[in-house]
């Protein structure tokens, strides 16, 4: 049995997990409009920390975000050689290196934290941050470790705007998860932070439990969803069989939702095949845009933030239903006490995973 | 008991299953190493022109590690075979390709582009199988036995019945890739522990 707890998150929302709720309740965007940011100078909607200044942002980011997890948590957790911690990003500080992109950031973790062992990162595309947390939940179920730090962080560079831009993938506005109109994602970029453990008494502000979810492949196309929400479904499905969870235990759901047509179609057929259609569900792209490899992370931070509050967080951007199948997509914040929530995430490489936090 | 059924190696001149050379790079031969070795072992799959190096890397791994073990498919269901592989440099090689078609080709290439994450490999040996089962890809700063028995046991006994391990060191020139399959319920093979997977990789690096 694992605990989850000690969420940070660092985003254009604000530099403190704090700053974020208050912004995320008052339903404010980290989107803007920026100036000359795609290729051929074009100007694009994202959510980027125009404020951040550091030779190494990414570096920089990590650190900030396990500093803030170090003052959640018993301060002899971080050194404990039985500490791992997981590093949930897609290109790390790839403008700097770009044939080691994680080594140095890793290296510095290392020594300015005294770190027993060294983190291990794992680039699985958008499903990045959930199979993270998921690891960090089987390394600690099977012994191996008793303490796991899941920080998750991607920044934005030419190279992944450039590249969403010749996809076509990027909206000409600021992204609207699950809505009749929406027509692309908005890059984001960020740092989310949790820690699970075996324990719960190491967290200073509460814990949740952490169900440990499983992942599958879509096993259809490299970047584009599967027409039948086949991983999704397989992926939900499992996570709920093997926690012994119905599906009318979920009280909500943070969904992946990018905003592009093909991917928020696919979860609403995955959701209606599991009979989740009923659910309160939201996506959070719409405050901090899609932060890749953060992404989980970040908005399993987010959740458990809703939990703590009692509030669930309206799907910013959403306005009128797109979708075949039916979802009850949340329109304006609720006042609500989840006890079982479901987290999701759909990625390239025909990835899904998915992961349940409950309240104790 | 868990046991390493089936291995391949691809260097930067030779490919081999179970320790046997099967193919040998012909040095002024007009397709690139990865070619020589899909034609000449006679692999049917067109999608496998379009992947990159890490891509077809792994692909052609498994696909060898498939003849070797033949039935493999059909003994297990479709989610029950994970795939858990690693490397040093993610997708730099593909990554690098990626930037030059924006600042020396005039505009980003989506078809690089959709290569430039490490796990893609992982998707292309799915939709090639019609595998189901748990994925994962890690960067590391070297192969470490003890992380893919750790995970791999993790994978066996929360699910899977079998887990296709790799590393697939994939940079310019430098190829260094260990693929192997481990199972948890086989007749032959080695015990799958660290020791043994250090010394059956024996990946110069290491």
């Amino acid at each position: 049995m694992t605990y989850i707890g000690a969420e940070v998150i660092i985003s254009p929302l604000g530099r403190t997990t704090a700053e974020n709720w208050a912004a995320m309740h008052a339903n404010r965007s980290g989107i803007s409009l920026v100036k000359q940011a795609g290729f051929d100078d074009t100007d694009l909607y994202l959510s980027k920390m125009l404020d951040l200044v550091s030779e190494f942002k990414f570096e920089k980011l990590i650190s900030d975000a396990l500093a803030a997890v170090a003052e959640n948590i018993d301060p002899a957790i971080l050194t404990s050689d039985k500490t791992i911690v997981l590093v949930s990003s897609t290109k790390g500080e790839l403008d700097k290196n770009i044939t080691d992109q994680f080594g140095k950031s890793i290296d510095a973790l290392v020594t300015a934290f005294g770190l027993a062992n060294r983190p291990v990162v794992l680039p699985n595309a958008c499903i990045s941050g959930v199979l993270a947390i998921n690891a960090a939940s089987n390394l600690i179920n099977a012994k191996i470790y008793d303490h796991a730090i899941v920080i998750g962080c991607d920044l934005i560079s030419d190279f992944v705007v450039y590249g969403f831009q010749s996809l076509f993938a990027i909206s000409d506005k600021p992204c609207a998860p699950f809505d009749a109109l929406r027509n692309g994602i908005t890059m984001g970029e960020g740092c989310g932070a949790v820690v699970v453990s075996e324990t719960k008494g190491i967290f200073k502000n509460g814990a949740f439990r952490l169900l440990s979810g499983t992942s599958a492949n879509d096993a259809n196309h490299i970047s584009g969803p599967s027409r039948t929400g086949e991983g999704l479904f397989r992926s939900v499905k499992k996570t709920l069989e093997t926690n012994h969870v119905a599906p009318d235990e979920i009280d909500f759901i943070c969904a992946h939702g990018t905003a592009t047509v093909f991917n928020d179609e696919m979860e609403s057929i995955a959701f209606d095949r599991i009979g989740l259609n009923d659910v309160p569900l939201s996506s959070l792209k719409g405050y901090f845009g899609h932060t890749l490899g953060a992404a989980g992370v970040i908005e399993t931070a987010a959740s458990m933030q809703m939990m703590q509050h009692g509030i669930l967080l309206k799907s910013l951007g959403y306005q009128e239903s797109g979708t075949s199948k039916k979802l009850n997509v949340v329109a304006d914040n609720m006042t609500s006490h989840p006890k079982t929530i479901l987290k999701t995430a759909s990625g390239f490489g025909g990835g899904n995973a998915s992961l349940i936090i409950r309240s104790l | 008991m868990s046991l390493i059924t089936t291995y391949c190696h691809l260097s930067s001149d030779h490919c081999s299953v179970n320790g046997e050379i099967v193919v040998t790079r012909e040095k002024d031969a007009a397709d690139s190493w990865f070619k020589q070795i899909y034609k000449e072992q006679e692999i049917v799959y067109p999608k496998f022109y379009k992947m990159d190096a890490l891509s077809q890397a792994g692909f052609l791994a498994s696909e060898l590690i498939k003849r070797a073990n033949q039935g493999l498919t059909d003994k297990y269901k479709d989610d029950e075979i994970a795939m858990l592989f690693a490397n040093q440099s993610s997708s730099a090689d593909t990554d690098l390709r990626f930037v030059h078609s924006y600042e020396l080709n005039g505009a980003p290439s989506p078809s690089l582009f959709v290569y430039t994450l490490p796990n893609i490999v992982l998707g292309e040996i799915a939709i090639r199988n019609k595998w189901f089962g748990e994925n994962m890809f890690a960067v590391l700063p070297k192969f470490a036995p003890g992380f893919f028995v750790d995970y791999g046991q993790i994978l066996l006994t929360t699910g899977a019945k079998a887990v296709l391990i790799g590393w697939l060191g994939i940079l310019g020139d430098n190829v260094e890739v260990f693929v192997a399959l481990v199972e948890s319920e086989s007749e032959g093979g080695m015990d799958f522990n660290s020791e043994n997977l250090l010394k059956l990789a024996d990946l110069s690096h290491a």
